[in-house]
């Protein structure tokens, strides 16, 4: 177990060593290095200012992927959940699609992770309600709602992306960061992230002890003393608070927040209070990565994140399935 | 004082009346066997009692207080259920099982009070064994090891033992009653043979009415088993062994 915590932090040094050094311009460790020290040339104020805090920001999104994956795995105790599954994609992608088409007095770097953030929330949000008033909040009906939601939200970000283009707003531009859209903050942004990052992983963590009794089943979790209704809602909640602050920075990054939970639990056995840390590491590291090649393997060109993880990604994971004893 | 009392307890789901008001009232160090014919209601009663079913009308009471009323915490640390299934959703070791379960009283598990349980409920061999792995006996061993870890006052259990080998099953049932000579155990049997070996009370259960509650020996004479199970039963005595077993099918 503690070689295990040993080397996931040994492999997010070396994610955000690589990371730092891909780019369309390739860097040295030593320059990384001293750019992190306050050298004044060019190349490292380049580094410091644009590619340094691009890469935590990925680490940070992949992160919170990694956690909000781990409570949706956890909550409908399915291993296909994802954090997207009760709307978020559809909610953010609405949202940024409002964002970068509508014209709006807002500045796009603010309007886009806010209307990003909104829109998953929401969509969450209406999800629950909807499945309120559609009976119960049973694992069932969350899903089937969120499906349903889901579809609708697509369908209206479709009919906004005909109408609303024309020659001077690229659908491109909407395209590609549906399929991945990470930003590049600046150092302040990066500060707010992680301060939001910490919320998350601790709100996640308290969770844990709720998750294991839950994956005994809804009746000893019932037996056990749990008001499994009300845990469930609360840790949807946090959940889908989760994904969208990722979804305000990093866009839809698919695949992760699916991945990492199970590459967590593969090693780890299934009790949360340690498949929710390692879930956040593995998912930091996996973005790390995958943004490193999104921003390198193409020069000058960026490849969208979320095309770099499924890609990379897919294969990786049914690798690792088809080496794994344990499920 | 530990009591456990249902008072006329009605379950309906949807149109179905499941319990049409059933009441008894059982005492710390009795081994009470619920037996019936299927769809009597038996385990509808326990789910009722164990607080996981919302009566219609009537209540269980313990210790004169509201089962429905307690908190979901105060319920769990008074009454221990075994469910009739129990498959975890995710593979998982024994201790870890057993850890979840003893967090359930209290928030933090020394690893000590783990080790004490685990020898405790006689599987300490089981401790790094992942679920899948285990046996159907192990399984239910296990089970059994984790509600009764914050040994709870009230064991309440849904015919844990109906699908082991003999010698599991007798042991299985050894503990179910052998629970009920400290606290107050009350469980669902199939089996009626060892219903009327193993536990002190019966309460016989037909269309959600409690037909006869009384003293192992005085049931075990009934003709109303005859009536209820719409058998003819076989009763032989070996020494101070005395068994049941259903002959043959009475036309009603």
């Amino acid at each position: 177990m503690v070689r295990y915590w040993g080397t996931l932090a040994l492999l997010l040094i070396c994610a955000v060593l690589f990371g730092a050094c891909a780019g369309h311009t390739w860097v040295t460790p030593a320059d990384v290095l001293s750019a992190a020290m306050g050298d004044t040339s060019m190349q490292a104020m380049l580094l410091r200012e644009w590619r340094l805090p691009r890469v935590v920001a990925a680490l940070l999104v992949g992160a919170l992927l990694g956690l909000g994956g781990a409570i949706f795995q956890g909550v409908f105790r399915n291993p296909l959940a994802e954090p997207y599954l009760l709307g978020s994609a559809g909610g953010a992608a609405l949202g940024a699609t409002i964002a970068l088409l509508v014209p709006l007095s807002l500045s796009q770097s603010f309007a886009l992770p806010l209307f990003a953030f909104l829109g998953a929330w929401g969509a969450t949000l209406l999800v629950i309600g909807v499945a309120r008033t559609a009976g119960a909040l049973d694992v069932p009906t969350l899903l089937l709602s969120g499906v349903a939601i889901s579809a609708v939200l697509g369908a209206l970000r479709s009919f906004l992306m005909l109408a609303l283009s024309d020659e001077t707003v690229s659908l491109q531009v909407v395209l590609s960061w549906v399929l991945g859209g990470m930003q590049t903050p600046t150092w302040g942004g990066v500060g707010i992230l992680a301060a939001l990052t910490l919320v998350s992983l601790f709100a996640c963590i308290a969770l844990a002890p709720g998750l294991d009794r839950l994956g005994l089943g809804e009746t000893m979790a019932t037996a056990y003393g749990m008001d499994v209704h009300r845990f469930v809602m609360l840790a949807v909640l946090v959940a889908a608070a989760t994904v969208a602050i990722s979804v305000s920075v990093g866009g839809l990054v698919g695949f992760v927040g699916l991945a990492a939970p199970h590459i967590a639990r593969w090693h780890l056995g299934p009790l949360h209070r340690v498949v929710i840390p390692a879930s956040a590491a593995i998912g930091a590291i996996l973005v790390t990565v995958a943004d490193a090649i999104a921003r390198s393997a193409l020069p000058p060109a960026e490849i969208p994140l979320g095309l770099v993880t499924a890609v990379a990604g897919g294969p990786f994971f049914l690798l690792l399935l088809a080496r794994s004893r344990k499920w | 004082m530990v009591t456990l009392k249902a008072q006329e307890i009605v379950v309906r789901l949807q149109a179905r009346t499941l319990l049409h008001g059933a009441s008894f009232t059982a005492r710390r160090g009795e081994s009470i066997a619920i037996i019936g014919p299927n769809g009597a209601g038996k385990s509808t009663l326990l789910k009722s009692l164990a607080g996981l079913l919302r009566p219609a009308s009537g209540s269980a009471m313990y210790d004169g207080t509201s089962i429905a009323s307690m908190t979901a915490a105060s319920r769990a640390s008074v009454i221990g259920y075994v469910p009739q299934h129990f498959n975890p959703h995710w593979d998982i070791r024994v201790a870890d099982l057993m850890q979840i379960s003893l967090e359930r009283s209290r928030a933090l598990v020394q690893r000590e009070m783990l080790d004490t349980a685990l020898r405790t409920h006689d599987i300490g061999p089981l401790r790094d064994r992942w679920w899948s792995t285990l046996s159907g006996g192990e399984r239910n061993r296990v089970l059994l090891a984790m509600v009764l870890a914050t040994e709870p006052p009230v064991l309440l259990a849904d015919e844990p033992a109906a699908n082991l080998d003999p010698r599991c099953k007798l042991e299985m049932v050894e503990r179910l009653s052998a629970y009920g000579r400290t606290a107050l155990s009350i469980v669902v049997m199939h089996d009626i043979d060892l219903a009327f070996r193993y536990f002190d009370r019966i309460l016989l259960l037909n269309d959600g009415r409690v037909v006869a509650d009384g003293a192992t020996a005085a049931v075990y004479d009934a003709p109303i088993l005859e009536d209820v199970f719409g058998v003819r039963f076989i009763r032989t005595e070996h020494g101070n062994v005395r068994t049941i077993h259903p002959g043959n099918v009475v036309s009603k």
